[in-house]
């Protein structure tokens, strides 16, 4: 016998304990506890959205086994992701892993606190789904996602972490939610407390592009627009009904869905470029992108 | 890939086979008259450990050694609320399994689960540990589990739960769900051990 498999088994059993110090306990509903990763040392704490039933006095326990309190700061269903305040200091800040690192077939470790001690399942990456929306990158994996481990990290081999998952975003699937995401949307939520996204004010169907402009732009079809909100961005930007949206910054637009991704990921308040087809001829306007309540 | 990487998993695959050989070794099956379960080996003049809820209340218990011999058993003591039991069988000499050390268990180790479900002999499901200890979600506190993530079935009743090294960790025992089982410590089979029957050398 060799020892690789032993050396596999203490591998992982020392990634689950290393990346364990970054990992806490999340009291924020009646049953059973959930889980946490430290976003920052100074006491910043992500779990999911949907095991945070009470917003203050949440009980975090660290992996020293002290319990502090804290405060949310905000929340995103659609990513079911939470932040958490607390005074905490000096806390372990786990590695991340880039979304481009992750490739399907990768082993990983979905790790939980649901208890004093840190508990782990194995599994392997099985796909990745981006929706629409450009901030929405999640990985679908075959962890099992034992009771409690919702809120907790999804790491790879090394220990860095991949996303946090969730048993909640899709019925009987454990996805997690990437890097990418997670930063994006703990960062709104840290800095606005909701997330911000883009708004125009137009109504959109989509239409295909006449054929020469098709040609110019490289692309068949965009968005028409069908109508326009008073004071919206939009109008101030003077783009006008029957005007087809064709690319807003360096997101090409060809239908509804394309450009609400394009203004999910748009800064608010900030100018951006949109080329539109009016009357055969390309134009392009400056917008100042609003807020979608 | 490399021949290193090719040579690595074929390491990695001589080594699981190799410590499912040595679990086989000790490995018994257990009918009793109207069902069946696994146990193993713990001394080599017959003594055999398994679930209680594998032999419980049944009088005609026959035990199949790995060397194929179908012998009857006799049982020396049960605790339906461990849910352990100790048969002996007329025979010496016998192959025994490692006792590993269930408290050195970290959540993420690797483990093989060996049993007979579906009455498919010794088969084998690997994954690795969830947790141990007494405050496990499922479980009600106060009785020591060791929580698995891989893919138990009932017919895994009572087989041995070995580590990377094939050394005896736990019995199969329960599972919640399809891809989680639980397993008795074998510290827990001990104290059992010790408590119903003595130190081991009066057994014989």
């Amino acid at each position: 016998m060799s020892d690789i498999l032993k050396t596999l088994s203490d591998a992982m059993a020392e990634t689950a304990e290393r990346t364990g110090q970054s990992i806490v306990q999340v009291n924020a509903r009646r049953r059973l506890p959930a889980t946490g990763i430290v976003w920052s040392a100074d006491g910043v704490i992500v779990t999911s959205h949907h095991v945070v039933e009470t917003e203050e006095r949440i009980r975090i326990g660290l992996p020293g086994g002290q319990v502090v309190e804290g405060t949310l700061v905000g929340r995103d269903p659609s990513t079911d992701v939470a932040v958490i305040r607390t005074n905490a200091s000096g806390l372990t800040v786990p590695a991340w892993a880039e979304a481009s690192e992750v490739r399907v077939g990768h082993l990983a470790l979905a790790l939980g606190r649901p208890g004093d001690s840190v508990q782990a399942t194995l599994g392997v990456v099985s796909a990745f789904s981006h929706s629409a929306d450009e901030h929405k990158y999640f990985a679908q994996t075959d962890v099992v996602m034992y009771p409690g481990f919702s809120g907790g990290p999804l790491v790879n081999v090394t220990g860095q972490v991949i996303g946090m998952n969730s048993s909640a975003l899709m019925r009987g699937v454990s996805l997690a939610v990437q890097t990418p995401s997670l930063k994006h949307v703990v960062g709104s939520l840290l800095q606005h407390g909701k997330i911000r996204r883009g708004y125009l004010g137009v109504g959109v169907q989509p239409a295909h592009l006449p054929a020469a402009a098709a040609e110019h732009l490289g692309q068949r079809s965009g968005a028409l627009v069908v109508s326009v909100e008073e004071n919206s961005p939009a109008e101030k930007a003077g783009l006008y009904m029957g005007d087809t949206v064709v690319a807003l910054n360096d997101h090409r637009i060809e239908d509804m869905e394309s450009l609400l991704s394009a203004l999910g990921s748009a800064a608010v308040g900030e100018a951006a470029n949109l080329k539109i087809v009016r009357a055969g001829q390309v134009h392009d306007l400056s917008v100042v992108i609003g807020e979608r309540n | 890939m490399n021949q290193e990487v090719l040579s690595l998993l074929a390491s990695l695959n001589a080594d699981m086979a190799d410590a499912i050989d040595r679990v086989h070794r000790s490995l018994v099956h257990i009918s009793n008259g109207r069902g069946a379960g696994a146990g193993t080996i713990w001394h080599p003049d017959g003594l055999i450990v398994t679930n209680a809820h594998v032999v419980h209340g049944r009088h005609d218990l026959k035990v199949s050694l790995p060397d194929g011999r179908r012998l009857p058993a006799r049982l020396l003591a049960a605790d339906p609320d461990r849910d352990l039991a100790a048969l002996s069988v007329d025979a010496t000499d016998l192959p025994t399994i490692e006792i590993g050390d269930s408290r050195q268990v970290r959540p993420g180790q690797w483990v093989m689960a060996v049993g007979h479900p579906w009455g498919i002999q010794g088969s084998v499901t690997s994954g690795v540990v969830i947790g141990s200890g007494d405050a496990l979600p499922e479980m009600r506190p106060g009785r020591d589990w060791i929580a698995l993530s891989l893919h138990m079935r009932p017919g895994h009743s009572g087989g041995p739960l070995v580590d990377s090294q094939a050394r005896l960790i736990g019995i199969n025992t329960m599972i919640t769900g399809p891809d989680v089982g639980f397993a008795i410590p074998v510290q827990t089979v001990k104290l059992f051990l010790k408590e119903a029957l003595g130190s081991r050398e009066t057994i014989v």
